[in-house]
This record gives structure tokens, C-alpha cells and sequence, in this order.
């Protein structure tokens, strides 16, 4: 029992397995992107036969990045990252703290070792101090090192990466991704969720639009979407905030993002003197009298903006167009009534992502650190340098892991400077 | 102005070019001394050529720095491979890889320059790409695919066999790993900065849009050589092929994603 228990653990915390992982979840990810992900069943049919459909649906394929075995394995990952470190780690701290100084035979056989002259012993080992830290100091001779940081390098690499998955996993937890579209001089207290469209997510404060511009470069750009929103509490506006792409709101752990913009159209008509707001598929009944905005033309045969209106006239459905810029036909009588159209209006409204992440400054903490453990690990040499009193004065041996030809240059500047001072 | 200049860029790559040829033909040292000459020129007036081009744009009134657009990026990766060039220039003793490597840099202006489908106008910037972040996204990501350029060189050659030309196996070895030690950590940076500016302008640092999806490929690619390499000790071959994958998924990073799959990065097409 125990030794398979053993062996599963062997196989958790092995690099093949993390490397077979790693290819897995690269593999999955070029699958995410390309089939085509969480699009409706027609698209897929319209690709693919109805076979190849029901194995894409079958295996998640349709929605690589949130499927059972991708999620999984980025588990797994993580588990055996935390355990093949770990393992890593112990063996590292347990030899780290070994200080033994070697005897003179492996000194002398190491790759780069030179002897010293007993009258230049104390200069030597005062030009290494210099540079080094000393770890060991005895009756026998030194140890001395520098660079330690770098060893640590990689456990902070995979330390952050498992800091950040933890990040990622708060926010799936505790927050959320949501929306919002308001328009101009709306307020509304809750955001739609971006995973269930019926659902209210509610926010704890009200937001107003109060304007929405978009402005554009000579050349038909966008330069710029604004949205001019104010934040109220208990019906009581706290502050005035502009909302733009690049230039979110940070309000009370949730963050507001500019993120699209819409219009509708509403048409004001005079009916005998009433005036009427209608938008689009928005009717008006009075005293037996129904119309109706059916659809809207930016240009009828080049004259201009018209609305389609129905009616009813003696319970028959009849229709008839309203165009903005021909004089006769902006007013017309119908049923005793006269209806005018007395103007278009484009009523900008703001599409704003609202979303509440805990985890995002867990996962900054994980990038800031993941930056330095990568420069300490490829950036800084680990160097140790052993001195050991001899019947003639010193030897002085060296070992670097990693860029030896620049240990060996500094090495020769110890060594030039031992037999300087004794000239 | 910035076009002019940077035409004098391509014909000083292509003069760099045949500087090489003739440097196989009569393999005078001398040569290689004056091709770097030309090369340290070449960046210096690849470099004036970007300046002026962010100058012009605040002429206009745009008024951002060259790195917003395909065009811009195209120059911008030739002169990433120029720098490396220059960073690795003490390892460089075997001028096949400087000429491999300025070739590709020819290949990118001169696309840039003579390829209809590209749009060489300096163009506003939208509002999503209005953002420091820019900056040093773009940076670090193109000295990252830079770097990854002189890797997969050297990934190659290690499968050809010509002697006094081709660089010995360890020295090939040794520059493709010196390489990646410079790329991974700027393709990190490269893909935190990302992450740290979409999660300012869209909302989530991390959507699974398909440039990060692919940036990420490429960074587990060269994260297994890199293992591979230290942890495993693996050497010769494997490693070779490891650095061709890598930058296969580097050039799909960086075109295919553009050319064949959409999503939010559809700024650079």
C-alpha cells in the first residue's frame, strides 16, 4: 500500500509529469483557438458535420478554457508544481546550509584552483571578503559566496505562478463580470451577469448616466468614448466621474469599464397638439386611435429619414411613411387626426463592463514577483569560493553553475592580484 | 521623411547582405570588421528612421509613439533584431547568424515597405490602444520574439554540417540558449504588461482572446526548453528542435493569430 502510495507521489511531483502538462494545456489551448468557442449550435452545423458537432460538444471543445479536463489539468499543474518545488526545496535548503570545506586534494582538482604563497594569504582572502560573503570561517580556511538570491530564483518562479493561480481562483470565487447599458439621465443599481443574463448582480450603489459623447479624428476614427456617470448612494449623488476607454472606475471593490456604446432612435410626433415620444415598435392608443413606429430608413429614394407607421383604420391594419424632410409628407391626416413628425432623435447609450475581481492584487503581487525571481534566476550567478590553509599558504578554488567564463575572469583577477602584493 | 530613411535602412541590410557573400568568397577578417561598422550605421539610421516618424506623428497631431499599428510593428521587430544583433555581438563570431539574422530583418522592412495589404500611414490611435501600457507591452514583447530570432537560427544550423561556416555544435548551442535566457524573460514581462493593460481597458487581465492564448503557448514552449535544458540537461538535437517549435509558435503569435483567427488584438492586421 504504502509503496504505491509512494509511487503516485514520485509521479505528482515529477518534472515529466509537469512537463506532459504543460504540453497538454498547450495543446488544448491551440484547440481553444481554432474551433470556434461558445458559439450557437447553428454556427458549428453550418461548419462542421453533425458527427464532428456532437464530439466537439461532448469533449467541451466549444468551450476549450472552461471545460472539465482543461480545468483539470491546470489543477493538476498546479498540485504537481506545489510538490515537485516543494520536494526541490528541501533537498536545496538541506545542502545550501552545507558549508564543508573540501580537503586539499578536492581543492586542487577542482576546474578553476589556484595556490597562494603563505605572504600573500591575508591579501588574497581580504580582496575575495571584498566581493564575498563569508558563510564559514574556521581554523582550517573560508567558504565564502555570492549570488545565494539566484538559487531561490526558481522556487519564486514557481511560487508566483502558483500565487497567481490562487489570485485567479479568488476572483472566480468572490467576484464577478457583469454589465451595464444605461442611457443618458438613466440610474440603475445592478449589473447584468455576463454568465446568466437573467441574473442581477446588485451593486450597492446606483450609477447615472448623465452624458455620453464619443468624438472621432478627421479621418472617421474613434478617438475617444466618454461616459459622464455619477455615483449615488441612497438616492444621494456622492461624486461626478468620467468613465473612458483606458480610464476605468474604481468604486467600492467594483470596477466600471467604458467598453461599448449604442444608439435608439425616438420620434416625436404632434398628435392634434399632444406631444408624443415614440421609439421603435413603441405604440400610442388613444380615444380608439392606434399607431404604431414600425421600422425606421436613414433615406427613402434620397429624401431623407422616414419612420414606418401602422395604423388601424376601421379594424384594418394599414401603414403609412413619415418622412422628416418632404414637407407633405411630415404631417398627414389620418382619421380626423393630424399627425405631425416633428423630429428624429439619436439617443446615444453607454455599454459599461462591470466586474469585482478580490483576487486582482493577489495576482500583481504573483507578476511583480514572477519578474524577479526570472531576473534572479537567469540575471545573478551563484558563485562559491572555497580558501584552505595550507603548509605553503593557501589554495583558493571556485565553482559557478551557470556563465563559468566570466567566474573564470574574475578568478584570474584574484589570482593576478595575489602575486601583485607580494612583488 | 521616416520612409525615406528607413529605404535607406533596407538597402544598407541588403549591402549588409552581400558584405557576408563576399566575406565566404575571399573570408578577409577585415570584412567582418567593416560589416559591423555597417551594421552599428544601420541601427543608428533604423533608430533615426523611428524617431522621425514619432516626431511626424506629432506634427499631425496623433501624436504616439511607432508602435501602434502592423507597419509599425513590422519596422519595429527589424530593428529588435538589429539590437540583438548588437547585445550578442561578442558571441556572434560566426557571421553566418549575423547574416541569417539581418536577412530576416531585410525581410521585414522590405515587406513592410513593398506589401500592398500593409497600411503605412501614421494613424490615430483608438481609444483601446490610448494607454501607457503600450509602451512597454510592445517593447518587451518584440525584443522577446527578437531574441527568439537568433534562438531559432541557431536551431537550424545545428542540422547542417559546414565546416568553418556553420559554428560548432556547442557554440550553437550555448548562443540558442544565451538567446532564451534574453527572450523568456522579456516574453514574461511581454505577456504580464498585457495582462496588467487588459485588465485597465477591457476589464480581465487574462480572456483567453487568441493572441494571450498563443503568447501563452509560446512561453510554455520555451519554458519546457528551458527546464529541459537546466533541470533535464538535455543537450544536442532535442534542444534544436525545441528552439524551431519555439519560434513556429512565435510566428504564429505574431501573424497567424492576425491573418487567421479574430479576436481583440485586431488592431495589428
Amino acid at each position: 500500500m504504502s509503496v504505491t502510495k509512494n509511487n503516485i507521489f514520485r509521479l505528482l511531483s515529477s518534472l515529466s509529469l509537469a512537463i506532459f502538462l504543460l504540453s497538454f494545456i498547450a495543446f488544448g489551448s491551440i484547440l481553444g483557438t481554432i474551433i470556434k468557442q461558445k458559439a450557437d449550435e447553428e454556427v458549428y452545423l453550418s461548419i462542421y458535420s453533425e458527427t464532428t458537432y456532437k464530439v466537439i460538444k461532448n469533449l467541451g471543445l466549444d468551450d476549450v478554457f472552461h471545460s472539465y479536463w482543461f480545468v483539470s489539468a491546470i489543477v493538476l499543474f498546479a498540485i504537481n508544481l506545489t510538490l515537485c518545488s516543494y520536494g526541490r526545496f528541501l533537498i536545496f535548503i538541506k545542502t545550501s546550509k552545507k558549508t564543508d570545506l573540501p580537503d586539499e586534494n578536492a581543492l586542487t582538482s577542482m576546474p578553476i584552483s589556484f595556490r597562494v604563497e603563505d605572504k600573500n594569504s591575508e591579501n588574497t582572502i581580504q580582496a575575495v571578503k571584498k566581493i564575498y560573503k563569508t558563510v564559514y570561517e574556521g581554523k582550517d580556511g573560508l567558504v565564502l559566496q555570492k549570488g545565494m538570491i539566484s538559487r531561490y530564483g526558481v522556487y519564486i518562479i514557481h511560487g508566483s505562478i502558483l500565487i497567481i493561480l490562487s489570485g485567479s481562483l479568488i476572483g472566480l470565487l468572490f467576484g464577478f463580470k457583469g454589465y451595464m447599458v444605461l442611457q443618458k439621465g438613466e440610474i440603475k443599481d445592478y449589473a447584468i451577469s455576463r454568465h446568466a443574463s437573467t441574473k442581477q448582480i446588485s451593486l450597492g450603489f446606483s450609477l447615472k448616466c448623465k452624458d455620453f459623447q464619443v468624438s472621432f479624428y478627421p479621418n472617421g476614427t474613434p478617438r475617444d468614448y466618454v461616459s459622464k456617470v455619477e455615483i449615488l448612494e441612497n438616492g444621494k449623488a456622492i461624486m461626478d466621474n468620467e468613465i473612458r476607454v483606458n480610464k476605468p472606475l474604481f468604486y467600492r471593490g467594483i470596477n466600471i469599464y467604458q467598453s461599448s456604446y449604442g444608439s435608439s432612435l425616438s420620434f416625436l410626433f404632434n398628435i392634434d397638439g399632444e406631444q408624443v415620444t415614440l421609439g421603435e415598435k413603441e405604440a400610442y392608443e388613444k380615444g380608439g386611435f392606434l399607431m404604431m413606429v414600425m421600422r425606421f430608413a436613414k433615406s427613402i429614394h434620397s429624401f431623407g429619414p422616414g419612420v414606418l407607421v401602422a395604423y388601424t383604420e376601421q379594424g384594418e391594419p394599414r401603414s403609412t411613411w413619415f418622412l422628416r424632410d418632404v414637407q407633405r409628407l411630415r404631417a398627414q391626416k389620418i382619421q380626423g387626426l393630424n399627425i405631425k413628425l416633428e423630429d428624429i432623435q439619436e439617443n446615444l447609450f453607454t455599454g459599461l463592463e462591470i466586474t469585482k475581481d478580490p483576487g486582482i492584487w493577489v495576482v500583481w503581487v504573483g507578476f511583480a514577483l514572477i519578474l524577479f525571481g526570472l531576473y534572479a534566476n537567469l540575471f545573478v550567478y551563484f558563485r562559491k569560493i572555497y580558501i584552505r590553509y595550507t603548509s605553503y599558504g593557501l589554495i583558493v578554488a571556485g565553482i559557478a553553475f551557470k556563465n563559468k567564463e566570466a567566474f573564470k575572469k574574475e578568478f584570474e583577477k584574484f589570482k593576478t592580484r595575489a602575486s601583485e602584493n607580494g612583488s | 521623411m521616416d520612409h525615406k530613411i528607413l529605404g535607406i535602412v533596407t538597402i544598407l541590410y541588403i549591402f549588409i547582405f552581400f558584405l557576408h557573400i563576399l566575406f565566404f568568397a575571399v573570408k578577409k577578417e577585415r570584412i567582418i570588421s567593416f560589416l559591423w561598422i555597417v551594421l552599428y550605421m544601420t541601427l543608428a539610421l533604423h533608430t533615426a528612421g523611428l524617431v522621425t516618424r514619432w516626431v511626424e506623428s506629432y506634427r499631425i497631431g496623433f501624436g504616439h509613439a511607432p508602435l501602434s499599428n502592423y507597419y509599425e510593428s513590422l519596422i519595429f521587430y527589424a530593428w529588435c533584431i538589429g539590437l540583438m544583433l548588437v547585445i550578442f555581438r561578442k558571441r556572434l563570431t560566426f557571421p553566418i547568424i549575423t547574416m541569417v539574422a539581418s536577412l530576416a530583418a531585410l525581410f521585414l522592412i522590405g515587406y513592410a515597405s513593398i506589401s500592398p495589404s500593409v497600411e503605412r500611414k501614421i494613424q490615430p490611435l483608438i481609444p483601446a490602444l490610448q494607454s501607457n501600457w503600450l509602451h512597454i507591452h510592445v517593447i518587451t514583447c518584440f525584443l522577446a520574439y527578437a531574441a527568439f530570432v537568433i534562438s531559432f537560427i541557431c536551431g537550424l544550423f545545428y542540422f547542417v554540417t559546414w565546416r568553418n561556416i556553420v559554428p560548432p555544435k556547442e557554440i550553437l548551442e550555448d548562443i540558442n540558449y544565451k538567446s532564451v535566457v534574453i527572450g523568456f524573460p522579456m516574453l514574461s514581462a511581454g505577456i504580464l504588461t498585457g495582462a496588467v493593460w487588459a485588465h485597465y481597458a477591457w476589464g480581465s487581465y487574462w480572456s483567453w482572446d487568441p493572441k494571450e492564448t498563443w503568447s501563452l503557448i509560446t512561453w510554455i514552449v520555451y519554458a519546457v526548453f528551458l527546464h529541459a535544458r537546466l533541470t533535464r540537461g538535455w543537450k544536442g538535437k532535442r534542444i534544436a528542435i525545441l528552439s524551431i517549435i519555439g519560434f513556429l509558435s512565435v510566428i504564429f503569435t505574431y501573424f497567424g493569430v492576425n491573418f487567421i483567427l479574430s479576436g481583440l488584438h485586431s488592431y495589428a492586421t
